[in-house]
């Protein structure tokens, strides 16, 4: 009986021991969830002991609600970058507009050469304006531009501002830190 | 240069020193008229910054229903006993009214049944604010066709442009429908100046400029105040209706005071200026009979006269909501509101 028992025991002992060995199941990794895009102000300060974290009222404002609500950055931005279908539309009734008023200035005889010339760069413009903001077009240079002169700037005390977009990163992802920056800086 | 005159009022065009009875030239009475209006929105705008969230409810328990009661009343004055070669554009008004009203209340019970998801809720909102476009775009396309060289063709454009800036964002259209609807009492107080108190119409013009000009100070002044304290249910309501949830970033405060500012004067328009200004006649608006199609010998003087006391009912009634159950009758009375502001729009459209 005794022998039993402590069979029983090793036993129980080895298998609670592999099973603690059976690497466990991979979880999937959950996305960084992103929350607002807004600016940020790098600015070495050699008189303070502590590194201070600055958020405006309104940005905090909007994380909250970005949260709270689960929407993106600003209600614009957000519902475009949120919505394919709804983006699709809002093209396609965009591309109708523009190629109806197109029609009308060509077809209109009141207007003149010149001001139907006008008429048709606004036109374009106008165009390429929707386009840039229904697609998110990157219309300028991208936001790594700005953090180029970062380490440069920072060894000469100087600021830099640029974007940076606000994530919320699951706990299991950030390594046991809390808060991490991370700045786009490519090799020059 | 007397008979030229005489010609000119003739062929249908008023001349330079009358219309419709009033004299076109500047008065005396132009610039206590002025005083009033510099007033009014220099008064409406200090209470609004102010104190938002008391004034908004006071004015909202004061001034909605008659508002509303006045807006009925002056649709009234402004609908032929015929409608003639307007039918069309009549009936397409009615039947959008009609529709458009009727799917606006019924979306919160749909919403409730269905559980909608946020999405398709905002396509469902997208859907509605599409169809009132192009409504609004039919209305014109009908009016242009009964006026004799309009060439309304561009609104066209003009509204499927609107259509896919609403399907960009369909919550931020609806609240532009919220801020830009207490304007639309600027434009009809406008042209009914200019029908009946023709000399005041560059005076009230040069004073609508103060309306950027105080809400731009407004805005500057009140953009980086903290948000408004919307802990219980009623001043929450009041936020969200201004768009403090679709605008988070934007304080609260500024957006009540601007909404309410704007509220305001359209309450102002409708309940003062448009019954006052214009013939002796139309100022006595509690007389069934200055109403035109009560008047005239083929009118509905009893429909007419039930329409006005049915709406004083339902004034009543909504003071009434309010004095038992404040934020229940708020929301539905905006809920059913949005009739009298699709209902300005042909009207707007006639006087044009």
């Amino acid at each position: 009986m005794k022998s039993l028992l402590v069979a029983c025991s090793l036993l129980l002992l080895f298998a609670f021991s592999t099973n603690a060995d059976v690497a466990k199941p991979k979880t999937p990794e959950k996305a960084a969830k992103r929350v607002l895009h807004t600016g940020l102000e790098i600015v070495p300060d050699s008189k303070l002991y502590e590194a201070k974290l600055q958020i405006s009222q309104s940005d905090f404002n909007s994380l909250r609600a970005a949260l709270d609500g689960g929407a993106g950055s600003s209600p614009v931005v957000g519902g475009i970058a949120f919505s394919a279908p709804r983006t699709i539309v809002a093209g396609l009734l965009m591309f109708m507009a523009v190629s109806v008023g197109g029609v009308l200035i060509a077809r209109s005889s009141s207007i003149g050469r010149a001001q139907k010339t006008i008429g048709a760069a606004l036109l374009v413009a106008v165009l390429l304006g929707a386009a840039a903001v229904i697609t998110r077009g990157n219309a300028g240079p991208p936001e790594s531009w700005r953090w180029r002169n970062l380490p440069q700037a920072l060894a000469e005390g100087k600021s830099t501002v640029g974007g940076v977009d606000v994530e919320i990163v699951p706990d299991d992802q950030m390594d046991g830190r809390t808060m991490r920056l991370v700045i786009p800086l490519k090799k020059q | 240069m007397q008979n030229a005159t005489v010609g000119v009022a003739l062929r249908g065009h008023p001349s330079p020193e009358n219309i419709n009875g009033w004299p076109q030239r500047a008065t005396p009475a132009t610039i206590p008229f002025s005083a009033i209006v510099v007033l009014s929105v220099i008064a409406a705008a200090a209470f609004a910054s102010w104190l938002p969230l008391q004034v908004s409810i006071v004015t909202l328990f004061l001034f909605a229903g008659p508002h509303n009661w006045f807006e009925l009343r002056y649709f009234l004055t402004r609908l032929p006993v015929r409608f003639g070669r307007s039918r069309n554009f009549f009936l397409t008004a009615f039947a959008g009214l009609g529709l458009l009203t009727l799917t606006y209340v019924s979306l919160p019970f749909l919403y409730n049944a269905t559980l909608w998801s946020e999405e398709a809720s905002y396509v469902v909102i997208a859907l509605w604010n599409t169809a009132l476009l192009f409504w609004l775009t039919l209305l014109v396309w009908l009016r242009s066709k009964q006026k004799r060289g309009a060439n309304w063709k561009w609104t066209i454009p003009v509204g499927l442009a609107l259509c896919s800036l609403n399907w960009l964002g369909p919550d931020l259209f609806s609240l532009a429908i919220v801020y830009v609807h207490p304007l639309i009492a600027f434009w009809f107080l406008d042209r009914h100046i200019l029908r009946t108190r023709p000399a005041w119409s560059r005076a009230y013009r040069r004073c609508l400029w103060l309306v950027p000009l105080v809400l731009a100070v407004m805005i500057w002044q009140l953009s980086a105040t903290p948000a408004l304290a919307d802990n219980n249910g009623l001043f929450w309501r009041i936020t969200q209706h201004s768009g403090a949830e679709v605008l988070p970033q934007v304080s609260s405060h500024m957006l009540v005071s601007v909404h309410l500012f704007l509220e305001m004067l359209h309450y102002g328009v409708w309940i003062i200026a448009l019954p006052l200004i214009g013939r002796i006649a139309s100022a006595r608006f509690w007389e069934v009979r200055t109403v035109p199609i009560a008047r005239h010998p083929k009118g509905f003087p009893r429909i007419v006269a039930c329409a006005l006391v049915l709406a004083v009912v339902v004034v009543v009634g909504l003071w009434f909501g309010f004095s038992i159950d404040y934020s229940t009758t708020r929301d539905i009375y905006f809920t059913v509101a949005i009739a009298h502001v699709l209902a300005e729009a042909p009207f707007l459209l006639r006087m044009l």
